[in-house]
């Protein structure tokens, strides 16, 4: 009985210090944090087309359309396919390619999440935050070519 | 290290024995050697199967089936037994078994470990081998209809995969139902609120007593190996673990690839990464035992239970600290080949103190869980003495993890097989004598602190870091292409057991055969033998307190 | 005890509407039980899709239901519409007219034992609507009328899952059933009579008198190892945490109610409320002084609401904090721990008011 009484109480303690563990989202948002990994933002200006995200891109996401000069013509990228790994914004030299903190997007069909250059470059910033900043990203770390010779792929 | 091995007379009596001392005492048996990078591997030809692996487990004290490997070459299949010692699991032996191309049939183990009934058919299913005295060899993960076997080489994606039932059901077969029957049927998911995931349990009832119970599974099944195989060792993998034991317990599946590439390929991973993932690893684990405790509280005490929403607030916290330093909730992809792709958050200082307040608190939420379940009279009659595993049981099936630990098996990698910063901290492994419901939960909870204490060393570790020294990535070539044919299975102790990978790379930058040890595929074998004979919440609370996540069990 | 009974609630609506003969006797009672219903229905209404979930999210630190209305209040009607609005999906060789049967017999058992019960007084109305000499007896008839409706609807839908449930409720009924009345016995014998307002008029005495304060005789006060084995046996009747195994959705899906949808899984949804607040109008009227409490007569329904809401949110408490118990240990407490508590409450109780009396 013992047991049962200090469940009891256990239970009766959360219900009576009126704390609430949820929020009321979405007037009250919980904190996303700075490295939060959430849907892409494209930049022209900075794109060299140089393939690598699509290349690395592990589920094929990813779809880019160069003519035959090799400009870039179309950047296409299936956000309700993607799986946020983040390794296209790793591979980019240039930043062209990031994932903001957006978590929030919605679309009645799933083929409304394949997201054209423009709709990627619309992407807002969530919160106003560029989080390239608090991602920090450490390219030394990844474009090492190892002890052995050079790779050029 | 908490309790010594309770059934290992073994350890005393089999010595340790080279590679040589074993082919002398397997003798004629072998045929070859074909070593792998983690343990010698010896040919024997399919039709000594059993004799070999009864000769090893009895005489040589390889008592721990760890997973069947099966593969096709371009000459010939291939079954490889990954031998094991519970009291030693660096002490390995790798049973190569080649099969005729043409007809590949070989031996079942199953006479000798009860495991390999699963894996067997798991081969079977994907691969196409038969395995000759196998009690029940039908496919596993595939549906029942499905035409041909995926992963042989031979197998044509363009061909219409499932056939229909009725095109498959053979018209002479006899329909057994008995009317005088006392035994009901019944089929338990695979939408059933008590299964964690699409589970599909065919029990046979007794008025209410279990008679018999079976698993179907394989609904979650995505061929994660062959994902694996299509993707390359740098990059491409690792996001993929994350996807396997996906109850935020991803840290431990990277961990599992991290290691078994990072010895196929020689890569040494810098001392500070490998305290951050020690640390990063230990977080996701006191999630997903978390979880694990919510949800057998929600087995056993029914829905609306709030032992469930506190639990799940206490796994809130930490994932909010994984958040921070990996960027996500669940599919983290943090480890790279080499180390972690970032260091920890800016401000460090912030991170430290968040983790610091998590640990401070954690104790003061464990004592309420045990309020709210373990010390509950009405708890403890459902849980002790119900759903009971002996040692020699869990061995047998090669059951790990907290369900083996609950039975009394000493057996966790991060000890007994050392990697990342393990050996340098100072924490516990947690055994339970109890063999029951009962004890798997404590251990679970006993984890969650030794986890905390783990995760305040390496805190403390990480603080004095000199800054100078934070390395964490090893420089390793953007592509890699280990040795042709250079074959590693290496384990780690993920949240659910020992997670082993086995990889066999063919000399380009992609694996040739990568294949996943999933603890969850072990331990939920072991169902029957717990569930049989008692009643069905008691399979309900076996099923939940095995901590299945079908995401692993099928892959 | 021997207090001139009270007008009751029919025949002080025939009084005020000066209806006259049995045909006025007749309209001023279906009056009267259609006020009486719709009040406990009201409760209902508030308890389901509301308070229960109110309750629930405060017990696990949540915030729930505030977006429709004012406290969330809104979505009591909201949720009545969406739930009446669903497809009734009739599955394929049910035993029809049981089946359909089986949710309206639920509720109208439970309903019908309120009209037995004093819900006390309201101004100058007294709210019950009838007061044979056997209440007692006839109340907890009608309360176990409900584990027939369970047994047809785990035996008419053809579903394995509802069959168990089905099967459980019986078996839990029986077991709890014996212990529950042979306990309301040990009332009756205190109060030397089965009629509900001599129960609770019994229960008017004092029973000592604590610094000017009168503390009344109720019997969860006079014999309170009898009111624990009441509580308990009521919980298992009504089929409540710890006791809910006839539904236990993490074992049985969702037992007898497991095939039943739209407006037949609202009347067993309030069914299942009206059941729980007739178990707490039960517990008040035996032993928590009926509608008796501080202050005039008059409010005395203010108190009955009070107490069968007290019951309900203690329900509530329990499920959030006490594990479900399996069948054979449900079947064991009942029969081997229940009963024979009872009967020892029971006889005891004979011999103290045999020797006190």
């Amino acid at each position: 009985m013992i047991g049962l009484m200090k469940s009891m109480a256990t239970t009766m303690k959360h219900a009576l210090d009126g704390k609430t563990f949820t929020v009321k989202y979405p007037e009250e948002a919980p904190d996303v944090s700075p490295r939060f990994r959430g849907v892409h933002k494209f930049s022209q200006e900075r794109c060299i087309w140089c393939r690598q995200c699509e290349n690395v891109c592990p589920n094929d996401t990813i779809q880019i359309v160069q003519d035959d000069q090799r400009n870039g013509e179309q950047y296409n990228l299936h956000i309700g396919q993607c799986i946020y790994c983040r390794l296209c914004e790793e591979v980019c030299p240039v930043d062209a390619i990031l994932l903001t903190q957006n978590f929030e997007f919605t679309a009645d069909t799933k083929d409304d999440f394949v997201y054209n250059k423009e709709q990627l470059k619309n992407v807002p910033w969530y919160k106003g935050i560029d989080p390239l900043e608090s991602r920090n990203p450490d390219r030394s770390a990844w474009i090492g070519e190892g002890d052995g010779e050079v790779d050029y792929q | 290290m908490s309790l010594e091995p309770l059934d290992s007379p073994d350890a005393d009596v089999v010595p340790d024995r080279t590679p040589e001392e074993l082919e002398a005492l397997l003798g004629d048996l072998v045929v070859g050697r074909d070593d792998h990078l983690n343990a010698p591997g010896f040919v024997i030809r399919p039709d000594t199967v059993q004799e070999t692996l009864s000769t090893l487990k009895s005489e040589a004290g390889y008592d721990h089936l760890s997973v069947v490997t099966a593969q096709e070459y371009e000459n010939r299949y291939e079954s490889i037994y990954h031998l094991k010692k519970f009291d030693d699991p660096t002490q390995e032996v790798s049973v190569v078994v080649p099969a005729d191309k043409d007809h590949p049939v070989s031996e079942s183990a199953e006479p000798v470990f009860r495991t390999a009934d699963w894996h067997e058919r798991e081969a079977y299913d994907l691969i196409g081998i038969e395995y000759d005295g196998h009690p029940d060899l039908r496919r596993i993960l595939l549906p029942e209809t499905w035409q041909g076997h995926p992963l042989s080489l031979d197998y044509d994606q363009n061909q219409p995969q499932i056939a229909s039932l009725p095109a498959h059901v053979n018209p002479i077969q006899e329909h057994h139902k008995d009317a005088e029957s006392d035994t009901m049927y019944l089929n338990i998911g695979p939408h059933h609120p008590a299964t964690h995931g699409v589970l599909h349990l065919k029990t046979v009832l007794d008025g209410e007593q279990v008679v018999d119970v079976e698993s179907d599974i394989g609904y979650l099944h995505r061929c994660e190996e062959q994902m694996a195989q299509n993707g390359t060792y740098r990059h491409q993998i690792m996001p993929y673990p994350d996807r396997w034991d996906y109850i935020s317990a991803g840290l431990l599946n990277e961990w599992a690839y991290a290691r078994a590439a990072e010895d196929l390929a020689d890569i040494e991973v810098p001392e500070y990464a490998q305290v951050i993932r020690t640390m990063g690893a230990e977080m996701c684990r006191i999630a997903a035992h978390m979880l694990a405790l919510a949800t057998f509280a929600l087995d056993v005490n029914g829905d609306f239970t709030a032992t469930f929403m506190y639990a799940i607030n206490d796994r809130e916290r930490v994932q909010k600290l994984l958040e921070d330093l990996t960027g996500q909730r669940l599919m983290f992809n943090y480890f790279r080949l080499g180390g972690v792709v970032w260091d920890l958050p800016e401000p460090r200082e912030e991170f430290f103190s968040n983790t610091r307040d998590f640990l401070d608190q954690l104790p003061g939420s464990v004592e309420e869980y045990h309020d709210l379940i373990t010390s509950n009279e009405i708890f403890q009659m459902r849980t002790i003495d119900t759903g009971i595993l002996p040692p020699e049981v869990a061995k047998n099936y090669g059951a790990t993890g907290p369900v083996a630990r609950g039975s009394g098996v000493d057996y966790d990698l991060r000890r007994d097989d050392p990697y990342g910063y393990y050996d340098e901290l100072e924490w516990d492994v947690i055994t339970e004598d109890g063999c029951d419901n009962y004890s798997r939960l404590l251990v679970r909870m006993q984890e969650v602190e030794e986890s905390a204490k783990i995760i305040g060393q390496c805190i403390d570790l990480l603080e004095d870091w000199p800054e100078e020294e934070r390395n964490i990535q090893a420089n390793v070539p953007r592509t890699l292409r280990p040795d042709d044919d250079a074959e590693i299975y290496r384990a780690v102790e993920a949240a659910k057991g020992e997670l082993g990978i086995y990889i066999r790379s063919d000399g380009t930058d992609k694996p040739g055969r990568f294949k996943i040890r999933s603890p969850c595929f072990s331990n939920l074998q072991t169902l029957p033998e717990m569930a049989n004979g008692e009643y069905i919440p008691d399979v309900i609370a076996a099923l939940g307190s095995l901590d299945i996540v079908l995401g692993e069990v099928d892959r | 005890m021997s207090a001139a009974p009270a007008q009751l609630f029919p025949e002080f609506i025939a009084e005020t509407l000066g209806l006259p003969g049995v045909a006025g006797e007749v309209v001023a009672a279906l009056i009267a039980a259609f006020v009486v219903g719709n009040i406990v229905l009201a409760f209902t209404g508030v308890a389901g899709p509301w308070a229960k979930r109110k309750i629930t999210a405060a017990f696990t630190d949540r915030v729930a239901v505030d977006r429709v209305g004012p406290f969330g209040l809104l979505i009591i009607p909201a949720s009545a519409v969406q739930l009446l609005a669903k497809e009734l999906i009739v599955p394929e060789g049910v035993d029809r007219p049981t089946w359909d049967l089986a949710p309206i017999v639920l509720p109208a058992s439970a309903l019908l034992g309120f009209a037995v019960i004093p819900m006390g007084h309201l101004g100058p109305v007294n709210l019950q609507l009838a007061d044979p000499e056997v209440g007692l007896a006839l109340v907890f008839a009608f309360a176990s009328i409900a584990s027939v409706s369970l047994v047809m609807a785990g035996y008419a839908s053809n579903n394995k899952y509802s069959m168990l449930g089905g099967l459980r409720a019986v078996a839990q009924n029986l077991a709890y059933e014996i212990p529950l009345i042979v306990t309301a016995m040990s009332v009756v014998i205190f109060a030397g009579t089965l009629q509900m307002s001599g129960i609770v008029s019994a229960q008017q005495e004092v029973l000592f008198t604590v610094g000017g304060f009168d503390v009344p005789a109720w019997y969860a006060l006079v014999n309170p190892f009898a009111f624990v084995l009441f509580l308990t046996a009521n919980m298992a009747e009504i089929g409540r945490n710890p006791f809910d195994i006839p539904e236990a959705p993490t074992e049985i899906v969702a037992g007898y109610q497991t095939e039943y949808s739209s407006s037949y899984f609202v009347l067993f949804y309030l069914g299942e409320f009206v059941h729980i607040f007739l178990g707490g109008a039960i517990l008040a009227v035996t032993f928590l002084g009926g509608a008796a409490g501080p202050g005039p007569e008059s409010i005395g329904f203010v108190w009955f609401v009070v107490k069968i809401w007290a019951f309900f949110l203690f329900t509530q408490w329990c499920r959030s904090a006490l594990p479900r118990v399996r069948i054979d240990q449900l079947i064991e407490i009942g029969w081997k721990g229940m009963l024979v508590l009872s009967f020892a409450n029971l006889v005891l109780t004979a011999v103290l008011v045999g020797v006190i009396v």
